[in-house]
């Protein structure tokens, strides 16, 4: 097995096992790290907590409801906002942060009576909303709270709200993805089968695992409407309660990131025979591959293929003026989860970028097999990496950019190495043919950033030639590259709109 | 299996690697089921046999069969030139290949857990 000890990592020898370089001839049945375990004491890991993967990731992009956290406000504040999923009802889930404010009395007489308060409040003070998920944390399920009785006693009070109660405190696995399991099964459980839903279309598709970054959901949800496919419900990026109380419906769930909502799709296959189809929604072939396959499930290959058609056709000639640009530029790939492997070939393909290192913070093994299938010789893959490991890997492979988070990305700017925000996007949507172009020109601006050139000259050392003028991105990323080539090619810079997305929301279909 | 032949089933398996992902279900169970079904109707499609997809779950399976021969087809232009007998055995040691790596040979220690 080629594990990779880092010399930081050497004072925790448990962490040996959790690093591989990809050599020549390995392939995943030679080369795995371990995942998906507890955090190694000692080793200060960038992972979240159950609470948070179970809340923050899946549950709250849910864009009708009031999202109530069961604990002290510090798990809810701390929390709030750090992705951009977006909804098309004036982002009423992005705006409020609600938390019942435990204090440390609770903690000694029980807080299920501040809990049904705050439960009424909050439905007071948004009398338009009627549905709301309470999340359990730590403190509130260390000292037993029985959340699922109070939430009864309120909706049989008032029967015209809906209430999910979500079991899923911090400590409740070893990192966000315990909470992705919990609450995937939660609302399996609880809330599927309890509404019927208007069927509008002979095709019907629930769209899960996916969370409508900076409107990633609205992009793909528009490919399948112009399909005349109905999409039922997402699971949960601009996703309604109710929708998804219907989810028993869909004729196929299309699942985007099996790694935060597989578990829904499976129980689903299980418990209503509703076939489960992964797709790709980043880069133009796995796209226009999974558009054709959903088409094929319904007999709607042509119409499929049709978009497939005129979408390539607006936006290839952009994607290849940026291609053309990174090509041979290295990337560290170190998201939290599936974009380690929907990206780790793509972005090779499509954009002739180099990746030397993948990491999961929360991925399971599954997705390491899917990622170091899909990378090329030679990259390091790393299983929830501790900030000196990622410092260490930036320093030897000395990356062009990385993307990442934000905590690990700001780590990295220090080192004079750009990076791009893997989970909210800098400035997505990423999903889609203009989503991928969109990707492909913050690449682009991350590396050839005039700024990023001259901050690596030291004014109290380095010799500043006076004569040269301020060099553009353009002079910079062009003087590599055959320009007549990428003329007669009629490639372009990205010509779409600053919002890509609104103007969705209001078409017809 | 002769060299060129396992150079073949390498470039095959290569190709679902990278661009596929019904190989990646998380259970044992799960894996067989979906090597099982989709590689043998990838193999009734490129060798012109009727295939079944009736079902929901048939339907399912022979939508990735469908762009799955279609990609082999596109890309590795040798199958236009095998006869069926030829695709049948290709087609079983491909099988057998992603059994190993995805099956029998993963590392990946969450296969054999019970429930999802």
């Amino acid at each position: 097995m080629p594990y990779h000890t880092f010399k930081c990592s050497k004072c925790i020898p448990e962490r040996t096992r959790h690093a591989v370089i990809k050599g020549h001839g390995e392939d995943i049945t030679s080369c795995l790290p371990l995942g998906y375990l507890n955090t190694i004491p000692g080793s200060i890991s960038e992972r979240g907590c159950a609470f948070c993967g179970a809340k923050h990731v899946i549950g709250t992009p849910m864009k009708d409801v009031i999202h109530l956290c069961h604990g002290p406000v510090g798990c809810t504040y701390d929390t709030w906002q750090t992705k951009r999923y977006i909804s098309d009802n004036d982002n009423f889930q992005f705006k409020y942060t609600f938390a019942t404010d435990m204090k440390e009395k609770h903690i000694v007489f029980g807080s299920e009576k501040l809990l049904k308060e705050s439960i009424i409040e909050a439905f007071k003070a948004f009398p338009e909303i009627k549905r709301m998920a309470i999340y359990q944390t730590c403190a509130s399920a260390l000292i037993g709270d029985d959340m699922d009785a109070v939430a009864q006693e309120v909706m049989n009070e008032m029967p015209d709200v809906d209430i999910f109660v979500c079991n899923s405190p911090g400590f409740a696995g070893p990192s966000q993805s315990g909470g992705h399991h919990k609450i995937n099964i939660a609302w399996v459980n609880q809330k599927v089968g309890t509404v019927e839903p208007k069927i509008t279309s002979d095709y019907v598709i629930n769209y899960v695992g996916e969370y409508n970054i900076q409107g990633d959901q609205e992009v793909m949800a528009d490919y399948f409407k112009r399909m005349g496919i109905q999409v039922l419900s997402t699971f949960t990026g601009n996703g309604s309660y109710d929708d998804l109380r219907s989810m028993h419906k869909a004729d196929l769930n299309v699942l985007e990131c099996a790694r935060s909502a597989e578990y829904i799709c499976n129980e689903l296959r299980v418990r209503y025979g509703t076939p489960r189809m992964d797709i790709d929604g980043f880069g133009f072939k796995p796209l226009s591959e999974s558009l054709l396959k959903v088409g094929l499930f319904f007999g709607l290959e042509d119409k499929a293929q049709k978009i497939i058609e005129e979408e390539t056709a607006r936006w290839k000639p952009e994607l290849d003026w940026y291609a053309r640009r990174l090509k041979g530029v290295k990337v560290c790939l170190w998201p939290g989860g599936s974009k380690l492997w929907h990206w780790a070939n793509v972005i090779h393909e499509e954009m002739g970028v180099e990746v030397v290192s993948l990491y999961t913070k929360f991925g399971h093994q599954g997705d390491m097999e899917k990622g170091i299938a899909r990378c090329g010789e030679g990259a390091l893959a790393i299983d929830d990496p501790n900030e000196l490991e990622g410092i260490e890997a930036m320093m030897e492979l000395q990356p062009d950019v990385i993307f990442t988070g934000v905590r690990p990305g700001e780590v990295a700017k220090k080192l004079r190495v750009q990076y791009l925000n893997a989970h909210a996007y800098h400035n997505g949507p990423y999903k889609g043919y203009e989503g991928w172009v969109r990707f492909a020109r913050d690449i682009y601006n991350a590396v050839y950033s005039p700024i990023h050139q001259l901050s690596g000259l030291d004014i109290s050392k380095d010799e500043i030639d006076m004569n040269t003028g301020f060099v553009t991105k353009n002079i910079i990323s062009d003087a590599k590259i055959d320009k007549e080539a990428s003329i007669t090619n009629n490639e372009r810079e990205y010509t779409g709109k600053y919002d890509c997305v609104t103007h969705l929301r209001d078409k017809t279909y | 299996m002769d060299e060129i032949q396992q150079k073949k089933v390498e470039q095959l398996v290569n190709y679902i690697m990278k661009w596929s992902l019904w190989q990646f279900n998380s259970r044992e169970w799960d894996r067989e089921k979906q090597n099982e079904e989709i590689l043998t109707k990838t193999m009734q499609l490129l060798c012109d046999e009727p295939v079944e997809n009736e079902t929901p779950e048939d339907r399912y399976y022979w939508s990735e069969a469908m762009v799955l021969s279609s990609d082999f087809k596109t890309n590795f232009e040798w199958i236009s030139q095998m006869n069926k007998t030829e695709i049948k055995t290709l087609m079983d040691d491909l099988k057998n290949r992603i059994d190993y790596l995805t099956i029998t040979g993963s590392l990946n220690a969450e296969l054999k857990v019970n429930r999802y």
